[in-house]
C-alpha cells in the first residue's frame, strides 16, 4: 500500500466535512474509504457530523 | 397614511415566531438580552409594515430578513464595544493544514480525545435539555464560525451566498465550517454525549 496516499485522521476529518460541502473526487473518496474501514474514531467523527447536520436543520424548523 | 391595525390573528400569527426568531437571533449576537432587543424592534417592524408582506416568501422568512437587519445594527454596535481586536477568524491557512485544529489532533495528526460512540443520539432530539446544551454550544462558536454554521446548517442556506455576504471566499468558508463542526461536535460530546457527561 502507498503510504503516501494514507490519511491520517486530520486529513480524513477535513475529508469528511468537506463531503457536506461538495462531492469527493475518486481519489479522495477511495482514500476516506480506506482510513474509514480501519478507523472506528473516524466512523464516529462520520456518524456524529451527520447528526449534527439533522439537529441543526430540526434546531432551525423550530 | 397610517396603516390599519392588522388583524389580531395576524399578531398572533406574527407572535408565534418570536421563538424562532430569538434562537436565530441569539446564534447571531451571543447576547441574550441584545437578542431580545433585536428581536422586539423586528416585530414591530413586522406589525408596522404588515402590509408589506406580500405572501411571496413564508411569515417567517419575512420576518427573518427584518430581524437580519436588526441583528447587523446590533452587531455593529457591540464590535464598536469590544475593548479589543478578534483573533482574526478568516482562516487563511488550507483545509487540514489549520492551525486551529492543533488542538483536537496530535502531530501523528490523530484524535487527541477520540470521538466516542454515541449511543442513540436521535433519541436526545426529543429532549428539551438536550437543545439547551445544544443552543449553549452553539453560543460557545467564534462569531463567524457561528454565523456560518447557523446559516448553513440551521437555515439550509447555500456556501456561495454566504461566503459572498461574510466577504470570504468558499474555500475559507469551508475551513470556517470545518472548525465549527469540529468545535460542536466536541462540545456536544463533552457535555451530552460522551461517558463524562452521561455519568452525571
Amino acid at each position: 500500500m502507498d503510504a503516501d496516499h494514507d490519511l491520517d485522521c486530520r486529513h480524513a476529518a477535513r475529508l469528511l466535512t468537506l463531503a457536506c460541502e461538495r462531492v469527493l473526487d475518486e481519489g479522495e473518496r477511495a482514500a476516506l474509504k480506506r482510513h474509514l474501514s480501519e478507523c472506528f474514531m473516524c466512523r464516529n467523527f462520520e456518524d456524529q457530523l451527520r447528526f449534527l447536520r439533522e439537529a441543526a436543520k430540526r434546531f432551525g424548523a423550530g | 397614511m397610517p396603516q390599519a391595525a392588522p388583524a389580531a390573528d395576524r399578531f398572533a400569527e406574527i407572535e408565534s415566531h418570536r421563538p424562532y426568531l430569538v434562537r436565530y437571533a441569539l446564534a447571531q449576537l451571543r447576547d441574550p438580552a441584545l437578542a431580545e432587543e433585536a428581536v422586539q424592534e423586528a416585530l414591530l417592524a413586522a406589525l408596522e409594515g404588515v402590509g408589506g408582506f406580500d405572501g411571496r416568501s413564508t411569515l417567517r422568512t419575512w420576518l427573518t430578513s427584518i430581524l437580519r437587519f436588526k441583528v447587523v445594527d446590533l452587531q455593529r454596535r457591540q464590535v464598536k464595544e469590544r475593548a479589543h481586536v478578534q483573533l482574526d477568524e478568516g482562516a487563511t491557512a488550507e483545509g487540514a493544514d489549520d492551525p486551529w485544529l492543533d488542538d483536537f489532533f496530535d502531530e501523528t495528526g490523530h484524535w487527541r480525545t477520540p470521538p466516542q460512540a454515541w449511543n442513540d443520539p436521535e433519541a436526545a432530539l426529543d429532549q428539551r435539555r438536550f437543545w439547551e446544551v445544544f443552543e449553549g454550544c452553539l453560543g460557545k462558536l467564534p462569531p463567524t464560525g457561528g454565523r456560518v454554521f447557523f446559516k448553513r446548517e440551521v437555515m439550509g442556506e447555500e456556501t456561495e451566498a454566504i461566503c459572498a455576504a461574510e466577504g470570504i471566499t468558499p474555500a475559507n468558508c469551508w475551513v470556517i465550517l470545518h472548525r465549527a463542526r469540529v468545535a460542536l461536535r466536541a462540545c456536544l460530546e463533552q457535555n451530552w454525549f460522551g461517558e463524562a457527561a452521561r455519568g452525571r
